[in-house]
Order: C-alpha cells, then sequence, then structure tokens
C-alpha cells in the first residue's frame, strides 16, 4: 500500500536531497560536470561577507515576523472565534494575503512604499511629514520587508489559530466560570496551555517559512539596498542561477537546513512538541 | 517485484549516480553547420517583449524566415533579462539548451570558454556593416560567437533650461567640471545630477571607462579596477552626495516606466539610456516640444557610453546547426534588427541603418549611433556571470552608508579574483 508514496517520495524528495548533499562537495557550473572539491565550498562560504549578512538578515526577519506575526494572529482568531458580526467577511480578507500570489502582494507593496507617490508617504505628507524611501533606505527597508511579511503570513496563522480553538472544551470553561475565573484569567490558564500543540506547530512552520522568505525579497529589494534586505534563500539562488555556481548553493542549502533542523530541535525540547499540555 | 529497504536504496543510488553523472555533462555533438537548413529548433529571447514584440517577431520576422527556410520549424521561449540566467541554467541542467539564444553584452566569454555556444563563421561579421566595437563584444579569444541585434546605450542626459539658467554653455569636459556643474544645479529639492537612475553597476562601470579604467585585463584573467582610478569613480558618487548634488535614495525607477527626476524637473542632469525619449513622448512631450532635453558622453580622462544590449548566437548542442545559423543570421540582418530597436527603443548596431527614420526620430538613439567610437562595453573574462552580480552588492555600501570606497573596490577585487581562479 505504500510503495507507491515511498517510491514518489524516494524519487523527488530524496533523490534531489542526496543529490545536494553530494553536489554541495563539489565545484558545479552546470555547464561542466561537477568537480568534487571537499570542503572548498563551505569554505568559501566562511569568507563570504553577504552570505554571512544574509544569515543576520534572516535571523532577523525571522525574529520579528514570527513572533508578532503569531500574536497578531492569535489575536485575530480569539476575535474571530466569538460571535463577530460578518466574520466569515473578516476571515476572508484576512486569509486572502496567504493564498493570493506574492508576486502581486509585492506589486501592491512596491506602490504602498513608493517614496513620491506611495500610499504611506502621500498620508505621511498630509501630517506635514516627509516619508522616506522605505525600500532605497539602509534603515527602512528590512523594517519594510518584515511588515509585508508579518501581513502576509497572519492568515495561515489566525486559521490554525481558529481551528485549534474551536476544538477545546467547553466543559472546561464553564468549570472556571463556575469557581468565578475571570476571562483574562481563563485565557492564561485554560486557552493558551490547551492551545500548545497548535502554538508549536505554528511556530515550526512560521519559522520555516520565514527561513525561506524568497518572493517579497525578489520583488520589493532585490536584496538590497547594500545587502539589507538579503536572506539566505535570496543568496541560494543568486548562487545557483545568476553566478552558475550550483555546488555552492548546494552548500549555502544545507546550512539552511541545519539551521531550521537546529532551530526545530530545539523548539522541540523546549516546547515538547505537539503533545498537548501535560 | 517486492519492495525492500535494501531494493530501495539500490534503486535510490543508481538514480543519484545517473542524475549526478548526467549533470552538466552536455554532449557537443551537435549538428552540421553546412547541411541543408532543416528541423525544429528552438529560440529563448529576452527581447520582443509583450503582445507587440510577439507581434513583430512571430508575425513579420518569422514569417518572412520561414519562406526563405520552409522546412525550419521555429519555437520561441519568450523570457525577460531578469529571469534570462535562470532559463539558461535550468535549460543546461535539464539538457534541453535551445538552439538559438539571445543574451547579453558580456556573457559571450563565459558561455563560449564552457563550449556551450557554437563558434560562427567570420563571413557573418562581415555580412553587415558593423563598427568594430559593436562587434567586440561577440567575440572571444578572437573567434565569433554571436551577432549584434540592438544596443542599450549609458548616457547623461540634461535640462537645457537648467544649464541656461545657471548660464552653462556646455556640458561638462571632465569629472571635475561634472562635479563643480552639479553642485552649482542643485536648488532646493532639484539634485544637480541623478547618476542612481540606472543600475548601479552600470552605473560605476560607465564612471570607470570615463576615468580610463577597465574592468579586466585584455585576455580576462586579471582585474584591471583596483587601482586608484577605480576607487576615483566610486568616490565620486560619495563626493556627489556629501556636496548634495545626488541622492541615491532619490533614485527613481525609468526602466519601469517612472516618471524619472529629470522629467519632473528634480535632476538637471541624468544617467539614462536611449529608451527615455520614448517616455518623453509619452509622459513629457513639452519637454521634446520645447527643445528642453540635451545628451552628452560622460567624459573624464576619456568619453565613455557604456554599451550593452542583445546578442544572437547559437548553442553549439543543436542537432540543427545549419538551420540555427541561418536564424541567427535572420534574426541579425539589418531590416530585423531595425524593427526589433524600434520596438524597444534601443540602438541598431549596423552602420547603415544609421539614416533610417527611426533613428532620426528618436533623439537619443540619433546621439548614441554618432557616439558609438565611445562606446566599451561590460564583461571581457569568463568569470563575468558570477562577477557581475557581485558589483553592485559589493559597491552599493559605499554609496549609502560609511563605507569607504577604496575598502569597497579593494572587496570587490577579491571577489572578482576569487572567481577567475575558480575558472
Amino acid at each position: 500500500m505504500v510503495t507507491p508514496a515511498l517510491l514518489h517520495a524516494a524519487l523527488w524528495i530524496g533523490l534531489p536531497i542526496i543529490a545536494a548533499v553530494y553536489l554541495a562537495f563539489t565545484s558545479y557550473d552546470v555547464l561542466t560536470a561537477p568537480r568534487f572539491v571537499g570542503l572548498a565550498n563551505f569554505r568559501d562560504m566562511l569568507d563570504d561577507a553577504m552570505f554571512r549578512k544574509s544569515i543576520v538578515n534572516t535571523v532577523i526577519y525571522t525574529f520579528f515576523t514570527v513572533p508578532f506575526g503569531m500574536l497578531l494572529g492569535l489575536l485575530l482568531a480569539l476575535a474571530l472565534d466569538r460571535g463577530l458580526r460578518a466574520r466569515g467577511v473578516f476571515r476572508t480578507a484576512i486569509f486572502l494575503p496567504q493564498v493570493t500570489a506574492t508576486v502581486a502582494i509585492a506589486l501592491v507593496w512596491l506602490w504602498i512604499y513608493n517614496p513620491r507617490n506611495g500610499l504611506f508617504n502621500t498620508l505621511l505628507g498630509l501630517f506635514g511629514i516627509e516619508g522616506p524611501a522605505w525600500l532605497a533606505s539602509t534603515s527602512w527597508a528590512m523594517p519594510s520587508v518584515i511588515l509585508v511579511g508579518i501581513w502576509q503570513g497572519i492568515g495561515m496563522k489566525m486559521l490554525i489559530y481558529l481551528a485549534a480553538l474551536q476544538n477545546l472544551p467547553k466543559d472546561l470553561y464553564e468549570a472556571a466560570s463556575v469557581d468565578g475565573a475571570s476571562p483574562v484569567r481563563q485565557f492564561f490558564s485554560i486557552t493558551l496551555p490547551l492551545l500548545k500543540p497548535a502554538t508549536f506547530f505554528v511556530l515550526i512552520t512560521s519559522l520555516i517559512s520565514a527561513f525561506q522568505s524568497f518572493d517579497q525579497i525578489y520583488i520589493l529589494t532585490d536584496g538590497g539596498p547594500a545587502g539589507s534586505t538579503t536572506m539566505m534563500t535570496y543568496e541560494i539562488y543568486k548562487s545557483a542561477f545568476r553566478e552558475f555556481r550550483v555546488g555552492y548553493a548546494c552548500a549555502q542549502s544545507l546550512v539552511l537546513f541545519v539551521l531550521l533542523m537546529g532551530f526545530t530541535l530545539v523548539n522541540r525540547r523546549i516546547m515538547g512538541g505537539t503533545r498537548g499540555h501535560d | 517485484m517486492e519492495l525492500t529497504r535494501r531494493s530501495l536504496l539500490a534503486a535510490l543510488g543508481a538514480g543519484t549516480a545517473a542524475a549526478l553523472t548526467g549533470c552538466g555533462a552536455g554532449t557537443d555533438a551537435g549538428g552540421k553547420a553546412d547541411g541543408p537548413a532543416e528541423g525544429e529548433i528552438t529560440l529563448l529571447t529576452p527581447i520582443y517583449e509583450g503582445a507587440d514584440g510577439k507581434q513583430l517577431l512571430e508575425g513579420k520576422i518569422l514569417k518572412e524566415f520561414r519562406k526563405k527556410h520552409p522546412d525550419v520549424k521555429v519555437n520561441v521561449d519568450y523570457t525577460n533579462y531578469t529571469q534570462l540566467n535562470e532559463k539558461i541554467t535550468t535549460a543546461l541542467a535539464g539538457g534541453l539548451l535551445p538552439d538559438v539564444l539571445m543574451m547579453g553584452v558580456g556573457w559571450i566569454p563565459p558561455f563560449a570558454a564552457k563550449k556551450v555556444l557554437a563558434e560562427l563563421p567570420e563571413s557573418l561579421a562581415a555580412k553587415y556593416d558593423y563598427e568594430e566595437r559593436v562587434l567586440e563584444p561577440s567575440r572571444y579569444q578572437g573567434k565569433l560567437y554571436a551577432l549584434p541585434t540592438v544596443m542599450a546605450t549609458r548616457l547623461v542626459a540634461y535640462r537645457k533650461d537648467h544649464f541656461a539658467a545657471a548660464g552653462i554653455k556646455k556640458p561638462p569636459a571632465s569629472l571635475h567640471e561634472l562635479r563643480a556643474m552639479a553642485k552649482e544645479l542643485t536648488k532646493g529639492d532639484r539634485m544637480g545630477i541623478d547618476p542612481f537612475s540606472i543600475d548601479l553597476r552600470q552605473c560605476w562601470e560607465t564612471f570607470l571607462y570615463a576615468n580610463g579604467a577597465t574592468l579586466f585585463n585584455a585576455d580576462g584573467t586579471k582585474t584591471a579596477f583596483t587601482g586608484a582610478r577605480g576607487v576615483e569613480s566610486l568616490q565620486f558618487f560619495k563626493d556627489l552626495q556629501k556636496d548634495g548634488s545626488a541622492d541615491y535614495t532619490k533614485k527613481t525607477d525609468g526602466d519601469a516606466g517612472a516618471t524619472t527626476n529629470l522629467q519632473l524637473g528634480k535632476a538637471s542632469m541624468m544617467m539614462t539610456g536611449s529608451g527615455l525619449w520614448k517616455q518623453l513622448q509619452e509622459q513629457s512631450p513639452d519637454l521634446i516640444e520645447k527643445d528642453l532635453i540635451g545628451a552628452f558622453v560622460l567624459r573624464g580622462r576619456k568619453p565613455a557610453m557604456l554599451t550593452g544590449g542583445t546578442l544572437v548566437c547559437q548553442s553549439a548542442r543543436t542537432q540543427h546547426a545549419a538551420a540555427a545559423q541561418a536564424l541567427v543570421a535572420h534574426l541579425a540582418a539589418p531590416d530585423n534588427v531595425l524593427a526589433a530597436a524600434a520596438q524597444r527603443e534601443t540602438v541598431p548596431g549596423i552602420t547603415s541603418l544609421r539614416s533610417s527614420s527611426y533613428v532620426k526620430s528618436n533623439k537619443l538613439v540619433d546621439f548614441s549611433v554618432r557616439n558609438l567610437k565611445d562606446a566599451c562595453a561590460e564583461g571581457g573574462t569568463p568569470a563575468w556571470m558570477e562577477i557581475r552580480e557581485k558589483i553592485k552588492p559589493t559597491l552599493e555600501p559605499a554609496v549609502v552608508s560609511g563605507k569607504s570606497a577604496a575598502a569597497a573596490i579593494a572587496e570587490l577585487g577579491e571577489l572578482a579574483d576569487a572567481a577567475i581562479s575558480r575558472l
């Protein structure tokens, strides 16, 4: 029964992973056959200031998009879990960015951030404030990209939290109410602990998603200015497809994989995985 | 057959070995160019964009090709310059490299050195009257690998009214004069010059060449920009910003159709390309009617007009070499070059087209054509594909933050040397 799925996974997941690991130890430019170079790609990475910068940028981006996105996702889920009027419309509106092509979203944000006639600077202009060149400024480019990342990711987080909230046992809340627990107390003593498996899932998927952010960087900033928004995935893409250094890109991908694996294991240790509240 | 862990691992191993040994080991067993032009071939092109471009290519250019070569069927793979690398990379990895490829200036040495491109007969270079500077980027180690189609020049456009108001009679004859003029023309929120509304890589290269330096030595084996002149050319941008005559954060994306600082009167001079003319016609026709836009070639120790463009070449792996070569020659023929140039508002590279009505109707194209003697091209090393991607992110910190020009150039030099050493 599992053979077709196993074969599919072996062919489309196993084989590329093995190939990527092998190519990470080669010099491969697509034009000529791979040549084994041992750890040279990893040594090059140590000297690659832009890749180091991309790691820092990715961590900063993740540090802001994941917790803020999760917090907003949870708050929105709590709001929509209650008897809000037209909540179907709100749910759709919040989830829409998740299913809209990032390219289309990024183009809209490009306009919003346009320093001359974009939405933000036009609004700031009404108050006599001259807005910055959001995407061309080394100070503002990263916060601008982070804002897009948070906005785009909220929908999925909200949806998962909402599903989890709707499955929480109602009798616990009834018992807490009888005992005189306030809604705030109920949230911290019942809701939040029971949401732990969902939180772990949201955290891990958000971490992976943040570490793999690519489209918005590609469209909004091209990694600039001065590499201030370049991310690991963007550097991997540039190495492979613009510089024809596929072996090096595979080595960079391995580093990304190890980092993600490390984060996941640490989180699992801290949060106890997807097990429910003990 | 029962699937066991051992058989699965064996299959995986065999598959991996096949995949890895297949990687990049493309065959060079192309067909012969002296046979009859026949077969089904593919053209990969980053130009002929949009409905108009498609109509031009398929409704006119390829229709005529089909009349001449009825036994050849051409399939077109459209892309743009942003995604051209990806297309080529994936095509090479998949062993499906198109028979005819159109690529940019500077791209020939990397692909010719790796034997991806077929050498073209020298007779093709003599078929049309090219200026040698135009043909130069089509060669690698003296051999012809491509033919030029359309070119894109980088020049300085300026506001004649701003010059007149400041009492400036003629364009600057040196970078020193340019800086002084830019300072003089800066008023309120108007910049004296906007050099940054073109790609920073191309902008710096233009100033580098104008400063009398080059990117690489003649055979492309050593970097040549790390000396004082290379540093000066980058320092110039810092000096302009220090003077308040230029501002990196106020650049406009003219290539994307945004109204430029020059049109809005927010810059008196601007680095730009010949495509600006069409933009002026559509967005600011009054500037043309009143004859308020002029152009000059950037001049430092020498005049320099960076000239990019699109070259057409033949894959070394094509099985239909005669058909592919015939298409290369057809796309580079004067009528087709002129049509493509007019569609993209670019510069035709063939001398006989200088007097065409299209060239005469676009003042910036006409200006570019008349100054092709000052043309200089980027690239020149087989490691160019890697180095070109490093230039902007490495130099940008010097322009937008406190990094020194010397440190940025030194870093770029190290990256370029490392790329060349890997060849």
